[in-house]
């Protein structure tokens, strides 16, 4: 008889070919010859994917929010001062400062939710680039993992534990640009101590000079693996800034204001955050846990004047918006790897989440950033939890799905300094998500994804009796918002060297929230649909050559017998486009040039008044000086364009003016600028 | 009774490629060669490349690619701190860094020990992957003439004397 030895097994089995494994879990399979990472076998949809750390090092970014557009399809503009959170748009969405857009660093989310500003406000200013190791995101309601803001996408950044070598930067660049960049990860008392500390200003192109100043750090103690392993980490962020808000159109053509002048030089703010978080990961053969949990302190005061001396001819419109809030959350998941014969396999996932908001938050009448009214006060106290339970399952080598089940339960408490805004509300929403995948080649595979996800609604809205600034009477919104999504996509390997994805998609939201210019809040508006088709292609033809092709189109509209307005979404973005030519490695060369396409918007429901799509050409190029240092030019707005980072249409006064006149409403993108960087690593 | 013993046998070695499927093996290989020609002793390191890059991912949450060498010196740096070889009074040997090779399915390593045969080695401390995957088994081929030994590494043999 045969003795069985397990060596000589375990050497046999060294080169067979096996499914994916527990141990997967966290983070998949590299490439070969520099390839972007393939997601076949990996993706759930066409429209999910992974962006490395070498690649998001490749882009041109102009602020830490453009990072994000490496996620195909997204735009990340700015309509004021740099320190405030971006403009998003998205499959056919103007997502405001980031409503459903679920982002989330290092498991942290960075939506606030019933902010004072705008549902869902996502300041990434606290993003330092050079420690993100990788950027996951999916687009649509198609995870269970996915929660609140997730609706047409989340975005997931990940820090990295320790840096393969301690880097520093220097940037100087036109329009009074600077920035400083430390970052290391010495061995510690059998761990790593991941540091990082960066300080930057930046004036910009405007008259007045947007003079933001933000201070950066952020500190980790880390143990183990990854998915073996915990870390804690502490981080910091202090910033600004003047801004340049949105100007009347009208003002530019008589000459009476310049692009790039503002209307209220005392507009502006002020951020911080301040956070605690760690996270703990167990991952064995059979089974990934993973448990995280985090403190966020997060402060803003913003002012601003988007309509001018309109509501008040003497004093102005200015209004500020404080927020301060302690967010504090718990995650925790839990999958187990199941083999059922040979070739069925399933990773049976379950979740919990809590969150909880404490906030201050309000709205005041100030001038030159004097608080001269209250328009409201408030307390909100919102607590959510969520389960979820999600079984993926290979049946085979040609057949995936993934089945989802997530319940979510929203308790809304509001203090408003008037008794007709306080009270209490609750919301709760099942979601379920199904997709399959098909992979009948060994190199392409097919999609068919349907899933439902939701927005949460700002807590005052849940429990508003009235309006504080008109005292009309108002209609409470619902807590939570459900959208339902199902998409078909196709993503292919077949020719080599290339990765394609399309995906065509319907996205129905209950609600709507609509950004209200004038008032500088959002409201919860009508009922939407909408179609878009993606299309996604990366082709590396050379080693040292890359080029990206993404393009994105979308039709939004309004459902509902009330539509005498008009069935248009302002701000919804039509199409999206990028195409990058990325070169590495050319001797001590690298270098990359991007064209970006901001499509057209319409800015009013009736679509009588729309924006022009824009055309941007960003490029930067490095040179290697030796092994420890580089140096690295990059350049925006190559060809000088002049164009809209953004367009509004609503009504506004200046001085001098009788009566409200209804205008587009704009903020320039910025002229063609360069930065110089040098960096050292050692 | 034979044929008993042989179903049996069949039995063991289904559940045994069942579990194969079930639980991947982790396990690394190095031949130890003395060139007669070059007069050093040479060392061929080989490992799973879905292990390497497992590791690499989980140390520093991002990609890595192999073919590049700056991305080759992170492997470096992690396999020279735990892979010695220890001469006869337990003094490190110098081993120079030859160069590596990743493909698909393995990822591998070429070492030397300059100007040195074998024998002059006294143990061998191998911990590649050993802390990563608590189920790592390493295999060290000594090639003495005709002669081969081999040494088994795991969490609870990192060291082992070569003679």
């Amino acid at each position: 008889m045969t003795k069985l030895r397990p060596l000589p097994l375990a050497l046999a089995a060294l080169f067979i070919h096996h499914a994916a494994q527990a141990d997967d879990l966290v983070l998949q399979r590299v490439l070969v010859e520099g390839a972007r990472m393939s997601q076949l076998g990996i993706a759930d949809s066409a429209n999910a994917g992974t962006v490395g750390q070498k690649e998001l090092a490749a882009r041109t970014v102009y602020r830490p929010g453009e990072m994000l557009e490496a996620m195909p399809g997204l735009i990340a503009s700015q309509h004021s001062g740099e320190g405030k959170a971006n403009q998003f748009y998205l499959r056919g969405f103007n997502l405001d400062h980031g409503t459903d857009l679920a982002t989330t660093v290092d498991g942290m989310p960075v939506n606030q939710r019933s902010h004072a500003h705008g549902q869902g406000w996502t300041d990434v200013n606290f993003l330092i680039p050079e420690l993100v190791a990788r950027l996951d995101y999916r687009k649509g309601p198609y995870s269970a993992r996915d929660g609140d803001f997730s609706s047409a996408g989340s975005a997931q950044v990940s820090y990295a534990n320790r840096l393969v070598k301690d880097i520093a930067s220097l940037t100087v660049g036109q329009d009074g640009f600077a920035r400083g960049m430390l970052a290391g990860s010495p061995e510690v008392a059998g761990g790593t101590l991941l540091y990082a500390l960066e300080v930057m200003k930046n004036d910009g192109p405007w008259t007045r000079p947007d003079d933001y100043r933000k201070t950066n750090a952020v500190l980790r103690y880390s143990r183990g693996f990854a998915n073996n392993g915990w870390s804690v980490t502490a981080m910091a962020y202090r910033g600004r800034w003047n801004a340049t808000d949105q100007i009347p159109l009208r003002a530019v053509q008589d000459g009476s204001l310049g692009r790039f002048d503002a209307i209220d030089d005392t507009d502006g703010g002020n951020a911080r955050r301040y956070s605690v978080s760690g996270i703990w990961r167990q991952t064995d053969a059979d089974s990934a846990a993973k448990l995280s949990a985090y403190v966020i302190r997060n402060q803003l005061d913003l002012y601003s004047n988007f309509t001018y001396v309109m509501n008040d001819p003497v004093n102005g419109d200015q209004f500020a918006q404080p927020d301060r809030r302690v967010t504090s959350g718990v995650d925790a998941t839990q999958t187990w790897h199941v083999h059922r014969g040979d070739t069925v396999a399933s990773d049976l996932t379950v979740g919990a989440r809590l969150q909880n908001d404490n906030i201050f938050n309000g709205l005041y009448n100030t001038r030159a950033r004097q608080r001269l009214s209250t328009t409201r006060e408030d307390h909100v106290v919102e607590t959510s939890g969520a389960l979820f339970i999600e079984s993926a399952t290979r049946w085979g080598e040609m057949v995936r799905t993934v089945a989802g089940l997530r319940a979510d339960r929203y308790r809304f408490d509001v203090r408003s300094d008037r008794s007709e805004n306080t009270g209490r509300a609750k919301d709760t929403q099942v979601s379920p998500s199904f997709s399959l995948i098909l992979a009948p080649f060994a190199s392409t595979e097919f999609y068919a994804n349907y899933g439902h996800g939701f927005h949460s609604n700002d807590a005052r809205g849940t429990v508003a009796g009235i309006d504080p600034a008109t005292l009309e009477a108002v209609e409470r919104a619902p807590g939570l918002v459900r959208s339902r999504g199902m998409e078909l996509g196709l993503r292919t390997e077949a020719i080599p060297t290339m990765q394609t994805a399309v995906s065509l998609y319907r996205l129905d939201f209950d609600s709507e929230l609509t950004y209200i210019g004038d008032a500088g809040m959002t409201e919860a508006g009508d009922a939407s649909r909408r179609y878009g088709i993606e299309f996604s292609n990366y082709w590396r033809p050379l080693k040292w050559l890359a080029v990206d092709f993404d393009a994105a189109f979308a039709r939004a509209r309004y459902r509902g017998a009330n539509l005498d307005a008009g069935s248009r979404i302002p701000g919804a973005v039509e199409g999206v486009g990028q195409l990058a030519l990325t070169v590495d490695k050319v001797g001590p060369w690298s270098g990359a040039l991007r064209l970006r396409y901001f499509g057209p918007r319409p800015l009013i429901e009736d679509n009588s008044v729309r924006s022009k799509g824009s055309t941007t050409l960003n490029g930067r190029i490095g040179y290697r000086i030796n092994k420890e240092m580089q140096v690295e030019l990059e350049g925006f707005n190559l060809a000088n364009r002049r164009a809209s980072a953004i367009d509004y249409y609503y009504a506004s006064q200046l001085a001098g003016e009788a009566a409200p006149v209804d205008d587009v409403h704009f903020h320039p993108i910025e002229p063609r600028s360069f930065r110089v960087t040098f960096t050292k690593t050692w | 009774m034979i044929n008993r013993l042989k179903l049996l046998a069949c039995a063991l070695l289904l559940c045994a490629s069942t579990a194969a499927s079930a639980h991947r093996f982790h396990a690394g290989m190095a031949d130890v060669s003395f060139n007669a020609r070059t007069g050093s002793t040479e060392i061929v390191h080989t490992y799973m490349a879905h292990d390497i890059d497992a590791l690499l991912a989980n140390l520093y949450g991002r990609q890595f690619d192999l073919t590049d060498p700056d991305d080759q010196d992170v492997l470096r740096k992690y396999v020279e701190a735990r892979f010695q070889v220890l001469g006869q009074d337990k003094s490190r040997l110098r081993l120079r860094w030859v160069g590596m090779t990743a493909d698909a399915e393995r990822v591998t390593i070429y070492q030397e020990i300059e100007q040195t045969p074998l024998w002059k080695a006294g143990a061998i401390r191998n911990e590649v992957l050993v802390d990563f995957l608590p189920e790592q088994v390493n295999t060290v081929n000594l090639n003495e003439g005709n002669a081969v030994r081999t040494l088994s590494f795991d969490r609870s043999n990192p060291e082992q004397a070569t003679r």
